[in-house]
């Protein structure tokens, strides 16, 4: 399926659809088409560090891969409505209390969700108690915290100091992410590391659970 | 075009450095380089953290306003004792950046402009975040107004900005963005227009470029203010033709004068 790959990897909407709905009907396995897309993806990512793609082909990237899930899932024997593939972990991101800023969280949120993570995106503006409970109720991996105000770096600590308080702190790895994030803040903050793009950051997670 | 220089900011990692060691030299070079690049305006932005951002931003409006006296400086913060400080420091009465309609900045800095009779920049955006359409935004910003004028704040002291976001997240955000200027200057003509430019080209490629083709856009839909880097020569010079070309210069004497001043056109010394 390389012509797939290619496809989704040259940003070409409408063949990578059109091969995709071509090898659904062909009784291709969804999981060989996902395959295929994660291929595409890791080119993508490649681009992006080479500074020949950018947030606007990452974007595309996501809408490229939810619409042939789309076109996948019905497709599915048996009628499942999840397209099941085993999870690398459960991620769970959101950008602190007092920041609004969201184009790296959503970036980070579409890679991980394709590179087989679980993920649960809690938005912007997060205050450190939402991080807390959602971490009890949904036991991630991995806590992506996002921020690019200065005053971010308060709420993160916040964040990371409550999972010590609550005594689990060493069963979660804790990433921080940002445009001026770098190891002042990251001893600063507690974090496990830090990462000042998307990409950077998604690799660091891939490498924790391999 | 009013431009308010946007170096002197504490998230930037050199300045952080010259806040931490006390770097008077590096702050008053900074100061004064925007100054003559056409900068009117200083933002001063201390981006440290609520204990000590204060002392900090004191620290470097003493330094500023003696580098350049003649220089407004615009204190960037959220945090009313930050803001205080620097006003009762500076010695000419400074702009406060910004009020929005999120309630600790209602609270915080609105009494503050009031009190003192401040320049004010108004975001266009609420605690619930920023609104995706330019009626959302003229609505946050209808009911700021009334609030400033409730507090005896003329509307030739505010600079609203209608948020500039970036292109590479959606392919409607020049056009938001021009259309709540447009807007706001028919509901409010006396107010100024501001806005962070560069946030436009976030996430793409030739940046500059992208800067320079907003930055006329704006001032066609009447953007009158920037906060920007004035020492990008290519974009004064281009802010400098737009402005002439929709005749905001009689007999073109400011494009032309800064061309002579070799303030804009290609370097003479290279």
């Amino acid at each position: 399926m390389q012509d797939l790959v290619n496809a989704v990897a040259d940003m070409m909407e409408d063949e990578a659809m059109a091969l995709t709905k071509k090898y659904v009907e062909q009784g291709v396995p969804a999981l060989q088409i996902i395959d295929a897309y994660k291929d595409a993806l890791s080119i993508i990512g490649k681009r992006f560090e080479e500074c020949k793609y950018f947030v606007p082909e990452l974007i595309l990237a996501g809408e490229m891969m939810k619409a042939a899930t789309e076109i996948i899932k019905p497709a599915m024997k048996g009628g499942q409505s999840n397209v099941e593939a085993p999870t690398l972990g459960r991620f769970l991101i959101g950008t602190v209390e007092g920041d609004i800023h969201d184009i790296g969280k959503d970036m980070v949120h579409m890679l991980m969700d394709i590179n087989g993570f679980e993920v649960r995106d809690l938005g912007v503006d997060v205050p450190a108690q939402r991080f807390w409970d959602e971490y009890k109720e949904f036991q991630p991996d991995i806590i992506g915290m996002s921020g690019l105000l200065t005053l971010a770096f308060e709420s993160m600590k916040q964040v990371a100091d409550g999972l010590k308080a609550m005594g689990v702190r060493d069963k979660v790895k804790v990433i921080i992410g940002g445009g001026q994030m770098d190891e002042h803040a990251c001893k600063y903050i507690g974090a496990d590391a830090f990462a000042t793009d998307a990409v950077a950051g998604v690799n660091i997670c891939k490498k924790w659970v391999s | 075009m009013i431009i308010i220089g946007e170096k002197i900011n504490g998230t930037r990692k050199q300045v952080a450095q010259a806040i931490r060691n006390r770097d008077a030299d590096f702050i008053r070079q900074l100061a004064q380089r925007q100054f003559e690049s056409g900068a009117s305006y200083l933002d001063i932005n201390a981006g440290t953290l609520p204990q000590r951002e204060p002392e900090d931003m004191v620290w470097l409006v003493e330094n500023v306003q003696e580098a350049v006296p003649e220089a407004v400086l615009s204190l960037d913060s959220a945090n009313k004792v930050t803001l205080q400080a620097g006003i009762e420091k500076a010695a000419k009465t400074p702009m406060l950046n910004s009020l929005s309609g999120e309630k600790f900045r209602i609270e915080g800095v609105l009494p503050l402009a009031c009190e003192f009779g401040t320049e004010l920049v108004v975001l266009a955006l609420d605690d619930n975040g920023i609104p995706k359409t330019s009626e959302g935004r003229v609505d946050i910003v209808r009911r700021l107004v009334e609030m400033t004028r409730k507090g005896g704040l003329p509307d030739e002291k505010l600079f609203v900005d209608p948020l500039v976001m970036a292109i590479s997240t959606g392919t409607e955000n020049g056009n938001i963005t021009l259309e709540t200027c447009r807007k706001l200057l028919g509901e409010f003509p006396r107010v100024h227009l501001t806005c962070g430019l560069s946030n436009i080209s976030f996430g793409m490629p030739l940046r500059p470029i992208l800067n320079q083709a907003f930055m006329v856009l704006a001032i066609h839909a009447g953007m009158d203010s920037a906060i920007v880097n004035p020492e990008e020569r290519k974009l004064r010079g281009i802010m400098m033709a737009a402005e002439t070309l929709v005749g905001k210069d009689r007999h073109c004497m400011n494009f032309n004068r800064a061309f002579r001043a070799g303030k804009i056109g290609p370097r003479m010394d290279s």
